[in-house]
């Protein structure tokens, strides 16, 4: 196989198991969220705004696979 | 035609100052439509402000007041809060332009280049460790890296743990716009190719929708990121003033 093959495999592979987790995480963190806003509806908009913050977290660890899958592809 | 084209940065007035080439590129001209506009707009909307707002007025200062409650009083406080004001608004509305240019169709995302939000990312870095400095002298500094509730032993680990994560905050800060707005322009430029790909008109029923749907999307994200971005450089200038340990 030679490296230029290899780079656009490992691309595709660092995209998909690099977005299992943060999937996993957003599903988990909005699940929690409705969770406790249809438990207590006045804290709605607290909840949103942490849940946004910590979507923005777990969805850059995504990013950084994405990152690093356009190197694989354009650098190596 | 390459994927990543429409990052491709051209030169469009070569300026070279001592060696330092400040040469106006697609990214300059972009950024500096986003910023008249926004600053014509804001004029606009805040010309002869009266005491009782009208429609117009009432728009600027609900923005003032979002920022001012929900990114400055909530990450750094009341008492403190007021003087940081300008710099967090500054940095949410500068990328909120930024990235809402890159949506009008031949301008270039400034925040999709690196070298844009790796700038501001630096200057909150600094604001960060100076203001760390000011407010608590030397003894800040040492307590940011090593924490007094820890046990003495434990410095070996965790001196280091502390050094990293102030690196990679503002490391972390910049790949995450960069990366968000790559990928959203990528997405619609790859639906798009699939047209000229499959080289039949037909394709373009289902990618059509699916490309306004992303587009809108892009809005969204558009809003979160510089929300995203001010919230947390708010929240790492917060810790300097009022450190938690």
């Amino acid at each position: 196989m030679d490296p230029k093959t290899a780079a656009l495999i490992a691309a595709g592979f660092a995209m998909g198991i690099g977005s299992i987790g943060p999937s996993i995480a957003i599903g988990n963190l909005v699940g929690k969220a409705l969770e406790g806003m249809a438990r207590q509806p006045e804290a709605g908009g607290q909840i949103q705004t942490a849940m946004f913050i910590g979507v923005a977290f777990a969805e850059a660890i995504a990013l950084y696979a994405l990152v690093v899958a356009f190197l694989l592809i354009f650098v190596a | 035609m390459h994927v990543l084209e429409h990052f491709y940065i051209e030169v469009i007035i070569p300026i070279k100052v001592f060696g330092i080439d400040i040469s106006i590129t697609n990214l300059t001209l972009s950024m500096f439509g986003a910023a008249v506009l926004f600053l014509t707009l804001f004029i606009l909307l805040a010309m002869k402000p009266k005491v009782v707002p009208g429609k117009r007025q009432a728009v600027i200062e609900m923005l003032l007041m979002f920022i001012k409650r929900n990114l400055v009083y909530t990450m750094i406080g009341k008492k403190e809060g007021d003087k940081w004001v300008p710099l967090i608004g500054g940095m949410f509305v500068f990328v909120l332009s930024c990235n809402l240019i890159g949506l009008i169709p031949g301008a270039y995302t400034p925040t999709s280049n690196p070298m844009v939000p790796v700038t501001l990312a630096i200057i909150v870095f600094f604001t960060v460790q100076i203001t760390n400095i000011r407010m608590h002298g030397f003894k800040g500094l040492v307590r940011t890296l090593a924490p007094a509730a820890v046990p003495s032993w434990m410095y070996v680990i965790v001196v280091p743990i502390e050094a990293i994560s102030m690196i990679a905050k503002p490391f972390s800060l910049f790949i995450r716009l960069t990366a968000n707005m790559l990928a959203g322009h990528t997405i619609i430029y790859v639906l798009f190719g699939l047209i000229l790909y499959f080289e039949s008109y037909l394709i373009a029923i289902p990618i059509v929708p699916f490309a306004v749907i992303m587009t809108l999307f892009e809005l969204f994200v558009s809003a979160i990121q510089a929300y995203i971005f001010a919230v947390l450089s708010a929240m790492y200038i917060g810790e300097a003033v009022k450190p938690k340990h």
